[in-house]
């Protein structure tokens, strides 16, 4: 089942409707997001960071579980932040703040893994790349950034290189407004839109720049095709323009080169794109506090819904995960919040390395990373927890053992004398119709 | 049935004639009388005006009459006279017939080739200027592959001839054909570089002929210099593909050029070097063709370093990490071969000193020298005393002490200098003591001395982008060092006077500098002195777009430049922290100049409203800006295009206004200013371009204060009166262009205020009453700038009468009029009493019109 969530920047909570039947769901409460600032952790539960007057000292991520209306883990960095990105599966949660640090947060323990400056100006937009294994961010100066998050760890390589990202784009000359990536490894595009009117194409792995495209108008937000043919870029103007990537263009006076057709209703501009795989539909929220539906064969609306009167800035498709009978029985199922300051802790020893380890109990056995300081706790809880009833479990265990010995034994003879049997049998029966022959 | 047996014939003669005849043997016969001649005889067919010469016609001749195929055939005749008069002729043919070269392109070339070889000298000149004047630029890219091969054989057989003149010519054949084929040079380099080294090494003959050595150096000048362009212009040709993942070799593009072969090269050339090194000592002048010949080595010798060392970089995987060179990546005995006959003679100097055009010669080949030096200083550990003697260079270049003071030096410092100031950056990071303050001033007296549009002044700019943000993305944050930060902050002053200067004549350089202004912009840190220098830059920039004389607006050059120079100083705007009125008014000015394109207008609201957004312009400034773009813009009435750009701008403004909040707090902030400027006698289309903005923000019923409801009952008399003078009643069939001129565009905005404020109605109603029975003589404000206004107290009574009715077109006015109706009883009253009086002497014509319309409005209350 997939669900449509959307928030905005005016305090009008979070909509949340099924995709496919329209049908309204729960309403998270208290809810002011700014621009790329909705994530779903894995599917888990969602994160939001909120705005914040300028003049705060501290930002505010807040956490709601798909059961309930109200936030119930509220989180303060040490910063205003703004846009949020977690991985697929919903390990890390990165946030961007307004005087341009990266923050990232470990999600099951709520530890600040490491924060570093990232750009000189606030932070517009983060993404994290196919494979999760690069981080791509965007800055009010038109900055590009990619960090390899295995180069952010390795702390002898960040001392000696002169700087910790990958590629450090500076063609845009307007804040950067949204990044989107597409697939396929070291030959996978980026997308990147400005206010400076125009998106751009690179290169993820050599960070070279492979197209430009000039609009008409400012683009706020694109959402990519997943064929990469095109890609769709909502613009301040109220249109959302649809741009050949792969595919063929000629081109075209109305509107500029590699622009191949526009979907135009909302009369207030788009703020947010979301492509969804069911049904072949684009997703599109409006300024106006509308979010609609594309049929992108026939680029018809086929279904609206009515969030607030606030502009929309955020839409996702998610598919949530939790099954509702085990949150009922313990309580809260979200992780802790997000420290403010990394942990002094971190220092004593080289507990940065990752490993995997199966922690959560899910049907689908599927790897999950965390650091070895939360595998240190696991493997220490363990130690209290093994005194008498393991010890009691290991007897039972022994048992069970040397049954299953004894039964195997068994087993054994028995295949044996069967397998004897069998040859005998095969044997005897090959001379009988041979005798037969014989005989006749 | 016709012939008849030869015995017969026989006895027939022989009774005739008994004269004995004899008969040789295998004689044939004659035919027998009665045969029938069966033979078919034909004569050719002669056309009447066939001759020798005519032959020719409908092919193309020379003006000596030959065709392509004699002159060809000529070109192999044993006279050199005929074998020159031969290629003339063909110059003179494709000139005259630029189609055949095209179809006997492959035959032309295949027999011209072998005259590369060719013993004469004019004969080989003239088959140069063939090819160079014709042929190849007949010929286009197509033809390439095939062409080049035909040639390059006999190219490369005349390079190892046995004559030098023809080796020479060779060298100069081959130059042209890399002149117009670049491409081809990579696949013969080995082998050419290999030729050049042959014939250099023959230096018997650069004492006599150094107009040829020139030559040939001159091709192998030209050849180097293909290794290191072409990156650039690959990467140029990637940006303009129009497939996003196109297969791509990994391989460089046929570069194999082994280092060895470059090393020797190198050295041949410091043994030619070695040769003219007497000269400098001698008492005569420097001539121009060995100064020729020196330049060109020294550049060969560049050119090949610099490669050199690019390919050594990229053999060694290691060094491309820490890209800090190794000495003993170079060969050492190499090292100190260049350290000691090249590097070490350094600087060259006349040993008796002449003129000044002499200064200027030793100075290029010390710039030159110089130049391969900066190249290899990390590669040879030069001793430090051979440095300090290159700084010293370097400094009194920049200051320019070394060249004379003629134009012609001048232009020379001009000229040659820039190929120093990329590695002015670099060396300002590594030398020690006083020299970095000595560069710093040396740079910076060059930067501000030369003249805004030149190549100095375009590569003087990169190295202070280069010292400015020194990875190309963060300001350089760590140069704590005082000097270093004054020298910068007087760069970054530098940067607006220079865009002023330039004005509008030369766009790339204004682009140039505009993007580094954008650059320090993007990446000041908030609080380092950069940036607050970057926040002064606004006060000096305000004349860039446009500045206030004595009432006056005097445009700058954004007017003019063009459109992505005036984008960027649109972005350059963005990144102030805090934008002033100042500039906001002199952005605005701009938009009074007819030329601007009406995509700068939104374009550059779009930026300022993101500006606002981002927290960089106070509210006030950004609403009164907005404000004055309304009130102040200059609509061509006649024009229906800039009236449409004027509705799409007021469409902006709506939406950036809404954008900014609650309408009513916005409405507080601005009702005041809205009003003033609606008192200040705006063409009419402004003023209700500002009414529309009012309604925009007002509600229903109306939060205007007593005040501006009292301002604007005083002037709404007037604009109603003139809407109707001047806008045409719309009819029916108004046709599109007609558009512009729809009254209800005009009075709607009046049809909303009255409805939201009631009051208003009330008083604009009695206004009206009291003009018509003439109690106030005239109107409160009168006289719009545009439009004549007729005080004429006949065509007001007539224009009010003719918005009333067209306001009660409206449906929501009407219930409103109906509640006023004792005011416009009034109205009609005065007007029926004037007409009994006569007061206004019209003709009867005028009065029935007019009762018509009085009638009309009566009709409506009945």
């Amino acid at each position: 089942m997939e669900v449509v969530i959307a928030s905005s920047s005016d305090d009008a909570g979070i909509g949340c409707w099924d995709l496919r039947t329209g049908a309204e769901k729960l309403r998270y409460k208290t809810c002011a997001s700014p621009p790329h600032g909705l994530v779903s952790v894995g599917g888990r539960f969602l994160a939001s960071s909120q705005l914040r007057e300028p003049s705060a000292s501290s930002g505010s991520v807040l956490f709601w579980s798909w059961s309930k209306p109200q936030p119930e883990v509220k989180s303060f960095p040490a910063e205003p932040i703004k846009p949020l990105a977690a991985n697929s599966l919903g390990t890390y949660i990165v946030g961007g703040g307004s005087s341009g640090n990266i923050y990232l947060w470990e999600v099951a323990t709520g530890r600040l893994l490491k924060k570093w400056k990232a750009h000189l100006r606030g932070v517009t937009c983060l993404v994290f790349s196919e494979d999760d294994s690069l981080l791509i961010s965007g800055s009010e100066d038109g900055c590009i950034r990619v960090w390899s998050l295995f180069r952010i760890f390795d702390d002898v390589q960040s001392q000696q290189a002169s700087h910790l990202y990958e590629h450090s784009i500076t063609e845009h000359s307007l804040p950067v407004t949204d990044i989107v990536t597409g697939y396929g490894g070291c030959n996978a595009i980026l997308v990147s839109a400005s206010k400076d009117r125009t998106c751009k194409v690179w290169s993820l792995s050599e960070g070279r720049l492979l197209r430009n495209i000039v609009f008409p108008s400012e683009i706020d937000v694109i959402a990519l095709d997943p064929g990469e043919h095109v890609f769709y870029a909502g613009s301040r103007d109220g249109n959302i323009y649809i741009v050949a990537l792969h595919a063929e263009s000629k081109p075209s006076k109305v509107f500029g080169m590699h622009i191949i057709g526009l979907l135009s209703d909302h009369s207030k501009p788009v703020t947010c794109l979301a492509y969804s795989k069911e049904g072949n539909s684009l997703l599109s929220g409006s300024e106006d506090g509308m979010v609609k539906v594309w049929d992108l064969k026939t680029q018809n609306i086929i279904r609206m819904f009515r969030h607030a009167k606030g502009p929309v800035n955020n839409i996702l498709i998610v598919k949530p995960q939790s099954s509702p009978n085990l949150s009922k029985r313990h309580g809260s199922l979200l992780p802790p919040p997000l420290e403010k300051y990394a942990n002094s802790s971190d220092k004593e020893t080289d507990n940065k390395a990752v490993i995997a380890l199966q922690a959560t109990i899910s049907s689908t056995p599927e790897p999950f990373y965390y650091s070895s300081q939360l595998i240190n706790d696991h493997i220490k809880e363990l130690q209290q927890q093994g005194s008498a009833a393991a010890e009691i479990d290991v007897e039972r265990l022994k048992l069970d053992c040397k049954r299953s010995m004894q039964m195997l034994q068994q087993w054994k003879k028995m295949y044996d004398n069967l397998h004897e049997f069998c040859v005998d049998e095969l044997l005897d029966g090959h001379q009988v119709p041979g005798s037969e022959g014989n005989s006749a | 049935m016709v012939r008849s047996k030869a015995p017969s014939k026989k006895q027939q003669k022989r009774g005739i004639d008994f004269k004995k005849i004899k008969r040789k043997l295998g004689r044939k016969l004659p035919p027998p009388q009665n045969a029938t001649n069966t033979e078919i005889k034909s004569k050719a067919i002669v056309l009447p005006e066939q001759s020798v010469a005519a032959e020719k016609t409908g092919l193309a001749v020379s003006r000596k009459g030959l065709t392509l195929k004699e002159l060809l055939q000529q070109t192999s005749h044993h006279n050199s006279k005929v074998r020159r008069d031969a290629l003339m002729g063909i110059k003179d043919l494709f000139v005259k017939h630029p189609a055949e070269l095209k179809s006997h392109l492959y035959v032309v070339i295949g027999k011209l080739r072998e005259r590369i070889s060719d013993d004469d000298k004019l004969v080989r000149e003239a088959l140069y200027q063939l090819f160079k004047s014709v042929i190849f630029p007949g010929c286009n890219q197509d033809y390439e592959g095939p062409l080049i091969s035909l040639m390059m054989a006999y190219i490369f057989c005349a390079m190892t001839n046995f004559s030098i003149e023809v080796r020479l010519m060779a060298f100069r054949f081959f130059d042209l054909v890399v002149q117009y084929y670049p491409g081809c040079f990579f696949s013969y380099a080995e082998k050419v570089l290999q030729n050049y080294e042959d014939i250099l090494r023959q230096n018997k003959f650069y004492v006599e002929d150094k107009g040829k050595l020139k030559n040939a150096l001159a091709g192998l000048v030209h050849c180097l210099s293909l290794l290191t362009s072409n990156k650039q212009e690959r990467e140029k040709a990637i940006a303009e593909k129009k497939v996003l993942h196109a297969y791509e070799l990994d391989a460089p593009t046929g570069v194999s050029i082994s280092i060895d072969r470059l090393k020797e090269l190198v050295q041949v050339l410091i043994g030619c070097f070695q040769e003219f090194i007497p000269l400098f000592n001698s008492t005569t002048e420097l001539d121009a063709q060995s100064f020729h010949c020196i330049l060109s080595i020294l550049q060969s010798i560049d050119i090949s370093m610099e490669f050199l060392i690019c390919s050594i970089l990229k053999e060694t995987p290691q060094s491309k990490f820490l890209q800090v060179p190794d000495p003993t990546m170079l060969d050492q005995t190499f090292s100190s071969v260049l350290l000691k006959k090249l590097l070490g003679v350094f600087p060259l100097n006349p040993k008796y000193h002449l003129f000044g055009k002499e200064d200027d010669r030793f100075f290029v080949l010390n710039i030159l020298i110089s130049k391969t030096f900066l190249h290899l200083r990390e590669w040879i550990n030069p001793p430090a005393s051979l440095f300090e003697n290159y700084l010293e260079f370097i400094v009194n270049a920049l200051l320019g002490k070394i060249c004379s003071d003629t134009i012609s030096g001048r232009a020379i410092w001009e000229k040659h200098l820039p190929s120093l100031l990329p590695f002015i950056p670099e060396l300002v990071l590594e030398v020690a003591g006083d020299w970095q303050p000595r560069l710093l001033e040396a740079f910076t007296q060059t930067f501000k001395l030369c003249s805004p549009d030149s190549s100095l002044k375009l590569s003087c700019l990169s190295a202070v982008e280069k010292m400015l943000i020194p990875r190309g993305d963060t300001l350089d944050l760590d140069a704590n060092d005082p000097v270093v930060v004054d020298y910068q902050i007087s760069w970054i002053r530098e940067l607006p006077i220079l865009l002023i200067l330039l004005g509008d004549k030369h766009p790339t350089s204004s682009q140039v500098v505009l993007r580094l202004i954008l650059k320090v912009g993007q990446f000041a840190c908030s609080i380092s002195s950069r940036a607050i220098e970057y926040e002064n830059i606004q006060y000096s920039i305000m004349e860039f777009f446009g500045t206030f004389q004595g009432g006056n607006i005097c445009y700058g050059p954004f007017t003019k430049l063009p459109r992505d120079c005036q984008e960027l100083s649109l972005s350059c705007v963005y990144y102030f922290s805090n934008i002033n009125l100042d500039l906001l008014r002199s952005i605005a000015s701009c938009f009074l100049c007819p030329e601007l394109e009406p995509f700068l207008f939104f374009r550059s609201i779009e930026v300022l409203q993101s500006a606002y957004k981002a927290g960089h312009i106070q509210i006030s400034d950004q609403l009164s800006f907005l404000i004055t773009l309304v009130t102040r813009f200059n609509v061509d009435m006649e024009s229906f295009r800039t009236f449409q750009t004027f509705k799409s701008l007021t469409c902006i403004v709506f939406s950036c206004l809404e954008s900014m909040g609650d309408g009513s707090l916005i409405l507080q902030m601005v009702e005041e200013l809205i009003l003033e400027q609606i008192l200040l006698n705006l063409p009419i289309v402004n003023a209700c371009a500002m009414l529309r903005v009012i309604c925009k923000l007002d509600s229903k019923p109306t939060i205007l204060s007593e005040k501006s409801i009292i301002n604007l009952s005083n002037f709404l008399p007037a604009y109603l009166i003139n809407v109707a003078q001047h806008i045409p009643e719309d009819d029916n069939d108004s046709t599109f262009s007609n558009c512009v001129h729809k009254r209800l565009y005009y009075l709607l905005p009046c049809v909303l205020l009255f409805d939201r404020s009631p009051r208003l109605l009330n008083i604009v109603l009695d206004m009206m009453g009291s003009l018509i029975t003439g109690s106030s003589s005239s109107l409160p404000t009168c006289g719009y700038i545009q439009y004549q206004y007729t005080t004429d107290r006949l065509s007001q009574i007539k224009a009010i009468v003719s918005v009333l009715l067209s306001m009660h077109m409206d449906d929501k006015m009407r219930k409103n009029f109906f509640v006023f109706k004792t005011e416009i009883d009034h109205i009609l009253q005065s007007i029926a009493s004037l007409q009994t009086t006569n007061e206004l002497q019209m003709n009867t014509e005028e009065r029935h019109k007019l009762q018509l319309s009085c009638d009309q409005l009566k009709d409506i209350y009945k």
